[in-house]
């Protein structure tokens, strides 16, 4: 074999080739239109509860899940430029991390089981700081490795980590998964108790409408970090690397510490999803956290926009709840067969969408649903401006 | 060449580096100084090995042998953004700015060596973070001021003129408060006027900032109107040394870039 | 002792299958700088078409495969016209990424389509099998052996000494002089893309008949192993993908025929040991055994 190629180039850049961050964020800072917007969006958010039943509740908590991942996701892939398909490993390390810490240990049937009888609060938390240090120990290895060659090698972390959830029954309870502990506050129990029953407003408050909440609020106070973090100097710098690694470098940018530091919080929001992702399953298992579950959140992403924080929330409520809704509403949907019957069932049909979506969106708009509609409000803008006349 | 741990008053020291890739030997025992406050320049034909001798002194590669001496610290053996933090401060030959970023974006990914905000900070909004940022925005300004860019700061850097993103990259450079500028090719592409302009821009940036300033450059117009000193490249290897009217006589250097038996113009 | 050889030629022929996946894998990324994350679904259209037609009956074995190979090789090439050329400019990650939803598509519907059955291959080999002083292997894993090493053996000849042999290294090693020569990166990137699904379609026999009992949604699942057969060898090392089929073959089937011995390791190492592999190679050589390695770290 000849002598292996060396690699000279030193301002070649790489990226996304997506629209960038700080422009669309520069332009919407001046829109009057956004502080009133998200006002409107934040009361019905917290009216949803009072009107609406326990089906969709529990969707909005898968939903919260995924924005919550998805967040994390986009702060890797979209900021930083690091094409990790792992990140269902770091949800895994929240979601079973929770459950092993917050459960009472002992002897379940036949099978040990073990148990820390933490806090649900406590566990939470130590959950996701699990899944941030299992971030910071995949962090040098996969600084090292080119862009295309982490994406391949976070698949095997994906791998060995469902190897790891299938064998070790006494923490995972193996094939069969595990019940998640319930989560309470300090005085309020989350989970529906006989005799004590909660009322709001005249609605009664259980288990999914106190989980809701609780969903919105984590979901809300990530996405101001991460909408913080992009928009100052740390989002700057990580874009930098994403475009330009070495010149990032040259500039000042230490590459290998802040692509630490992206491994670190984006492993950290996936623990955090996988906390709610156990809360709104209420029993894990291993076949959940696979590559499926990686390439969707990926999918979430894409379609809502891989920069931007609000792109990712989007993307995963539509990615979370499109399969449910075409579930709902299959009767009246024509070319849908019901589940298990032939032909197409909606669960498939959610993936085609899915699929299609990535593909059609790369090809003619990378910046996803998001600029889409960005796109939209400047046409909107330019027709009522030309409507105006001169 | 001076290789005791005293280099004078000598800003920068660059000491027999050797540079071999692939088979080739792209910098062959090079040796120079840049005198503090001086305008230096680097010529030599293409592929004489200029380009990666910026990248050496910048970080990107290390060279086989050799050494490179800045302020008395080692640079061949520190990353490229712990010399950044020393005020070594680089343009591209290609233009590495974010097209689809606004030119303030792009200057201030250059005032990141100088601030602290962390991904603590910024994300809850201590005060220390906006109070970095509003500093860093105002010294932006200023320094597009000072080359010009005013009215463009907005822009988004992959709409402006080729000579406009040129100046960026000054500009971006600048914001690092160097103590040591690199500039590589900086008039590549332009016609006579942006030229002019970059010319000037140059001398100003000497005669405000009083920094060493160590270019590369094909223009020999440029060269050796502003040059304070000239080293000249062939092959890898030095072949001339001195001020710029020396340098344009030497025999050496006329062969390097005409051929031999002929003279130059 | 025999089971050691039966172990190695069983590993071998699995790595020959391995690396006709990982050679399609590189040859791609070669030729179009893209990682086709699509690459399992060619093995699955391919397997697939195959196992449909000589079920129906009437199908020669011969004709089926054929079939599926064309199959494997239209889908291939129509992503590649359709998809990949338009976004030629565009960032390696965002290709890649574009694939990833191809795969999406296509393995979707081929799933639904085999629902929970399995769909045997119909080959002629069966569950015979050979036995040579004292070892026994498969017929199968035999034919694997034998087609898998004619077909890189092939590959290579041509690769080194036909016209678009020469003209596809020409591409990888220095696009734009092969430009200026006269080379069409579009029309040898399409040849790439053509070899990529001849090579899944092919290997997806291999991974579907004896001892497996056949196409199952499953098999994707191992059909992602020429990931890091490829990225053991060296993403752009054609030569490497080779290498690193045979290495992961042989620890997977070492492994797994070892298990009694490795159980603390957990059941069912065997399926994550070519990961594992991978990860301690990269820890080693960031860029594979034989892949190109960056100068400018400093």
């Amino acid at each position: 074999m000849s002598e292996p190629r060396v690699d000279l180039a030193v301002d070649e850049p790489a990226g996304l080739g997506l629209p960038d961050v700080a422009a669309a964020t520069a332009r919407r800072r001046r829109s009057p239109a956004r502080i009133p917007a998200a006002l409107a969006g934040l009361v019905v958010a917290l009216a949803v509860p009072l009107y609406v039943d326990a089906f969709w509740l529990q969707l909005g908590l898968f939903a919260f899940a995924g924005a919550v991942a998805a967040l994390g996701l986009g702060l890797l892939l979209g900021q930083a430029g690091q094409l990790s398909l792992g990140h269902s490993f770091f949800v895994a390390v929240g979601a079973y991390g929770y459950t092993v810490l917050a459960a009472e240990g002992g002897t379940i049937g036949v099978s040990q089981q073990a148990g820390l009888a933490l806090p649900p609060v406590v566990a939470a938390v130590l959950a996701v700081l699990l899944a941030g240090v299992a971030g910071l120990l995949f962090s040098p290895i996969a600084a090292r490795l080119r862009g295309i060659y982490l994406g391949i090698a976070s698949l095997g972390l994906v791998f060995v980590g469902l190897h790891v959830l299938f064998n070790a029954e006494p923490l995972t309870g193996g094939f069969n998964g595990r019940n998640v502990p319930g989560f309470t506050l300090p005085g309020l129990r989350f989970d529906s108790t006989s005799g004590e029953a909660l009322y709001v407003l005249g609605v009664p408050f259980g288990r999914e409408e106190k989980l809701w909440y609780l969903g919105l609020a984590i979901t809300a106070g990530t996405y101001l970090y991460r909408r913080n973090l992009d928009r100052g100097r740390p989002g700057r710098a990580l874009r930098a690397v994403r475009d330009h690694e070495l010149v990032a470098g040259i500039m000042g940018v230490p590459v290998t510490r802040y692509k630490a530091y992206a491994f670190l919080i984006s492993s950290m929001y996936a623990g955090l999803g996988g906390v709610l992702l156990a809360l709104a399953f209420g029993r894990i298992v291993p076949e959940t956290f696979g590559v499926a579950l990686a390439v969707e959140y990926l999918v979430m992403v894409v379609i809502g926009g891989l920069a931007t924080p609000a792109g990712a929330v989007a993307g995963a409520v539509f990615v979370a709840c499109l399969p449910a809704v075409l579930e709902r509403y299959a009767a009246v949907l024509p070319g849908l067969a019901p589940a298990g019957a032939q032909g197409v069932s909606p669960a498939v049909a959610a993936r085609f969408v899915f699929g299609a979506a990535v593909v059609g969106l790369l090809l003619f708009e990378p910046g996803g649903v998001t600029a889409v509609g960005d796109r939209l409000r400047r046409g909107v803008r330019r027709a009522l401006n030309r409507a105006r006349g001169p | 060449m001076n290789t005791s741990g005293t280099d004078g008053d000598l800003a920068l020291v660059v000491d027999a580096v050797t540079v071999r890739f692939a088979g080739v030997t792209a910098l062959d025992g090079v040796s120079f100084a840049v005198a503090p406050a001086a305008v230096h320049a680097v010529i030599g034909p293409n592929g004489a090995g200029k380009s990666t001798l910026f990248n050496v002194v910048s970080g990107a590669y290390r060279p086989a042998s050799g050494s490179v001496r800045f302020r008395g610290n080692e640079l061949t053996r520190l990353r490229p953004h712990q010399i950044a933090g020393l005020g070594v401060a680089r343009t591209f030959q290609n233009i590495a700015l974010l097209a689809s970023a606004t030119v303030e974006e792009n200057l201030l990914l250059g005032r990141h060596h100088l601030t602290r905000a962390g991904f603590i900070t910024t994300a809850l909004r201590w005060p220390m973070a906006p109070r970095e940022e509003r500093r860093d925005r105002a010294r932006a300004a200023e320094i597009a001021a000072f080359v010009g860019l005013s009215d463009k700061l907005d822009a988004m850097a992959g709409a402006l003129s080729y000579g406009d993103r040129k100046r960026v990259e000054v500009a971006r450079a600048l914001c690092m408060e160097p103590d040591l500028l690199l500039l590589d090719e900086p008039v590549a592409g332009m016609n006579a006027h942006e030229t002019a302009v970059m010319a000037h821009l140059i001398r100003d940036i000497r005669e405000t900032l009083l920094i060493p300033i160590l270019l590369v450059e094909h223009d020999m117009g440029l060269v050796m109107g502003i040059a304070d000193r000239v080293t000249v490249l062939d092959f890898g290897r030095r072949i001339a040394d001195g001020p710029p009217e020396q340098v344009q006589r030497d025999p050496e250097v006329q062969r390097a870039y005409l051929g031999t038996g002929e003279e130059a113009s | 002792m025999t089971q050691f050889l039966q172990l190695l030629i069983g590993g071998v022929s699995l790595g020959a299958v391995y690396a006709l996946l990982a050679l399609g894998f590189v040859v791609v990324f070669k030729a179009s700088g893209v990682i086709n994350f699509a690459h399992p679904a060619l093995l699955m259209v391919g397997a697939y078409v195959t196992a449909r037609l000589t079920a129906a009956g009437d199908v020669p074995f011969t004709l089926a495969l054929l079939a599926g190979v064309g199959a494997a090789v239209a889908l291939s090439l129509a992503v590649q016209r359709l998809l990949v050329h338009p976004m030629a400019a565009r960032s390696v990650i965002a290709v890649s990424i574009m694939t990833i939803g191809v795969d999406v598509i296509v393995q979707t519907e081929i799933i639904r389509r085999i629902g929970v059955d399995i769909l045997p291959m119909g080959d002629p080999w069966q569950d015979s099998v050979v036995t040579v002083a004292g070892v026994t292997i498969p017929q199968t894993r035999l034919a694997a052996l034998v087609v898998g090493v004619a077909l890189i053996a092939a590959f290579f000849g041509w690769f080194k000494f036909s016209v678009w042999g020469v003209a596809m290294r020409a591409v990888a090693e220095d696009p734009e002089t092969a430009a200026l020569m006269g080379v069409r990166r579009a029309r040898v990137s399409a040849l790439a893309w053509v070899l990529a699904g001849l090579l899944a379609a092919v290997a997806g026999l291999f991974i579907t008949v004896f001892p497996s009992p056949g196409l199952e949604p499953v098999t994707a699942a191992v059909a992602l192993r020429a990931f890091p057969a490829a990225i053991v060898g060296g993403l752009d090392s054609t030569g490497g993908a080779v290498v690193g089929g045979l290495v992961i073959g042989v620890a997977e089937v070492m492994t797994q025929g070892y298990a009694s011995e490795l159980a603390f390791l957990g059941q069912g190492f065997h399926s994550v040991m070519p990961y594992v592999v991978m990860v301690l190679v990269l820890l080693v050589r960031p860029s594979g055994l034989f892949g190109t390695r960056e100068l400018h770290r400093v």
